[in-house]
């Protein structure tokens, strides 16, 4: 398993330039806003992802968003969620991809990643560490 | 008094199933059945549950998990608003090729007019172009073959008129056949080009 993850993660990196796109924003409302590092810019649609970005929403706030594998998001007002980890081989199409939601409400519809191994996708809340097997649902963290 | 303020906000958790405690709400599948969600920490502790039951709502991070139907009441608004706001499935077209050429088949040429109709219509939209060999060759000039044709559609697609940057190239090789046939098997179904509009 780990043999595989490293694998995965080389395949990756060797055909990923440096700042690899693994999501668009696809509509956003409100306050909705990407950090990345230590800066924050507005979601807008049409906007690249990376790993490690966070989307944070104010109390009107709205984002979706449509990853590589597939993977559909909805996030909610008052959110503040991480793609923590994403790493996906498109050819093999296979993957990991770990979310942190701190808080909020996110609707999930998983796509090549959570079909790929079991549990290669998961969710983290404050409380909780998800195994997405396949699936529409929806995770809410409230304050 | 206290506690009858505790009822109060006990029987408005229960309406609203908006309460103080963080939860999972698990639904059908957009194209009817439905998958499931595992527990698998719950407060720093390993746990073995999975949540199957669709239509149910289970809260995280007390004790054993154990869904609730949803019932009557169904999804509240934030709920039914977070669903709406999912962008749509994404949506993937076939193209079909002279043999040995990047030429389009007649019958392939209408669907470049869909392709082109469905980009203009999504915002923030991106573009997969996938493609894919049939058996003939090894496994791994195929992985090579699928990703040069794939790139060579990206470049037609441009040439006609679509952004360059909203697409990416991918070769599947002879992983996914649209029609399964043995190894080393020439086929023309199979030799294709794949273009995914999220």
């Amino acid at each position: 398993m780990l043999r595989q993850m490293l694998m995965i993660a080389a395949i990756a990196f060797a055909t990923s330039p440096a700042h690899a796109e693994i999501a668009r924003i696809k509509s956003s409302a409100g306050t909705a806003m990407v950090e990345r590092g230590g800066g924050r810019m507005p979601a807008t649609p049409g906007l690249r992802l990376s790993p490690g970005d966070k989307l944070v929403t104010g109390k009107n706030g709205r984002i979706s968003l449509s990853f590589i594998d597939n993977t559909r998001f909805s996030v909610g007002p008052n959110s503040r969620i991480a793609v923590s980890q994403f790493a996906y081989d498109r050819t093999r199409q296979r993957g990991q991809f770990v979310t942190q939601v701190d808080r909020g409400s996110l609707a999930i519809v998983s796509g090549q990643i959570a079909k790929s191994d079991r549990d290669a996708m998961k969710v983290r809340t404050p409380s909780s560490l998800l195994g997405v097997r396949g699936t529409r649902f929806i995770v809410e963290v409230p304050k | 008094m206290i506690a009858s303020v505790r009822f109060a906000s006990a029987g408005l958790c229960f309406a609203l199933a908006a309460c103080s405690h963080s939860s999972l709400v698990l639904l059908p599948d957009e194209g009817g059945g439905h998958g499931s969600v595992a527990v698998l920490e719950s407060n720093g502790k390993p746990v073995d549950a999975v949540v199957s039951q669709p239509d149910s709502r289970t809260r995280l991070g007390s004790g054993t998990p154990t869904p609730q139907p949803l019932g009557k009441a169904g999804l509240n608004p934030n709920q039914l608003a977070l669903l709406s706001g999912l962008p749509p499935p994404p949506r993937s077209f076939t193209l079909y090729f002279v043999e040995g050429t990047t030429d389009l088949t007649e019958q392939s040429r209408p669907v470049l007019e869909h392709l082109r109709a469905e980009i203009a219509r999504r915002p923030g939209v991106d573009v997969e172009v996938t493609g894919h060999t049939d058996t003939t060759g090894s496994a791994a000039d195929n992985d090579a073959l699928s990703q040069r044709r794939a790139e060579q559609i990206l470049d037609l697609l441009a040439s006609v008129g679509i952004d360059r940057s909203l697409m990416t190239a991918v070769g599947r090789g002879e992983r996914e056949l649209r029609q399964p046939t043995l190894d080393n098997v020439s086929n023309e179904l199979n030799r294709r080009v794949e273009v995914t509009v999220r």
